[in-house]
């Protein structure tokens, strides 16, 4: 626990310093980027965050609001 | 679900160095035990879960919670669309930063990406509707056939072009669709206009099975150019859909608000 408390003080204060640094690399994908894609199950994103190595972002969300389905 | 992070150009940019994990709250027994690993305040699994995590899905990398409003500051709470600009921002840098952490595997990685897929028609309906965008099936009785199809088409589905516009599933057999419209195929890339409550779906098109991802693109791109999303604000969708009927059951009991509320409420679907 204490080592991902580290790691995570350590993403919030490395955050500004790279940001210049990525500024470029950001700004060069950034136009590009217009949506998220999502993986829709944990068995299949899962295998593909092994697959490429990248860390995974996880959210869940109910698709219906009082039983009405369609939205989240 | 909070809209205001994940909408900003910076998280999405962000979300590209990631693997995007988006699962229906409720709706499958094993990924509800997940879930339930990264948080649960009092062992209830709540109605919405956020969190950053190592690519082997095992470590977290930011405090978990309802929203990302938990990890990077905010305001919590449902429906929460208007979060401050120093929160969005301090979400998009710690993504960055977690990316140069775990940069991947580059061209090392083997193999294809995979088609970013929802586990079953009836399912895939209901998000299509509340993502309001077209549905992709990749439609085939012939696992072989299906695994040809899904090469073509994840190497369409990943492209700058199309990525994050539509939402996909597989499907084997004919009795899935008996609440889509106007499917005539035996098999294809079956592209679907979802009904407004995300109960029913209409055919838009259907690419045959064979088409090859140089021809896929176009055709795809035209079919879901005949999409037409729900206008409605989310109170008009839920008043809406009470008066027509429109109901949704989860597949197991809900949870939410058992904790914060002593536990003694009866879950609900």
């Amino acid at each position: 626990m204490k080592r991902i408390i580290l790691f995570l003080s350590c993403c919030l204060w490395v955050a500004p310093q790279v940001s210049s640094a990525q500024q470029a690399s950001v700004k060069a994908t950034k136009d590009k980027a217009k949506k998220i894609a999502w993986h829709g199950t944990w068995k299949g994103g899962l295998a593909e965050a092994k697959r490429t190595g990248k860390p995974i972002m996880l959210v869940s969300a109910a698709p219906q609001c009082h039983s009405v389905p369609g939205v989240w | 679900m909070d809209r205001s992070f994940l909408a900003d150009k910076d998280v999405i940019a962000a979300s590209h160095k990631f693997v995007c994990i988006r699962l229906a709250t409720y709706e499958n027994a094993e990924e509800n035990e997940v879930l339930k690993g990264f948080f649960a305040r009092g062992g209830n699994l709540e109605n919405t879960v956020f969190t950053l995590l190592t690519p082997d899905g095992k470590t977290k990398l930011v405090t978990a919670g309802r929203s990302p409003a938990w990890a990077f500051g905010g305001v919590r709470g449902p429906g929460i669309n208007a979060q401050p600009e120093e929160s969005i921002k301090k979400m998009g840098q710690t993504m960055e930063a977690i990316a140069l952490a775990y940069p991947g595997k580059g061209k090392a990685a083997q193999g294809l990406p995979s088609l970013p897929y929802l586990a079953d028609l009836r399912l895939a309906l209901n998000v299509a509707a509340a993502d309001r965008q077209p549905l992709v099936v990749v439609y085939s009785d012939n696992v072989n056939q299906r695994k040809k199809m899904e090469k073509e088409l994840s190497k369409v589905a990943w492209s700058e072009q199309f990525i994050g516009v539509a939402q996909y599933v597989p499907v084997s057999d004919a009795s899935e669709f008996k609440s889509v419209k106007s499917l005539e195929a035996t098999s294809g890339f079956v592209v679907v206009q979802p009904g407004t409550f995300g109960l029913t779906g209409e055919v838009i098109e259907v690419i045959d099975a064979s088409t090859l991802a140089a021809k896929i693109s176009g055709l795809l791109a035209e079919a879901l150019g005949k999409h037409k999303p729900s206008q409605l604000t989310y109170e008009q969708h839920r008043q809406a859909g009470s008066q027509a009927g429109a109901r949704w059951k989860s597949a197991t009991p809900n949870t939410d608000g058992l904790s914060r509320r002593g536990g003694g409420r009866r879950p609900r679907r």
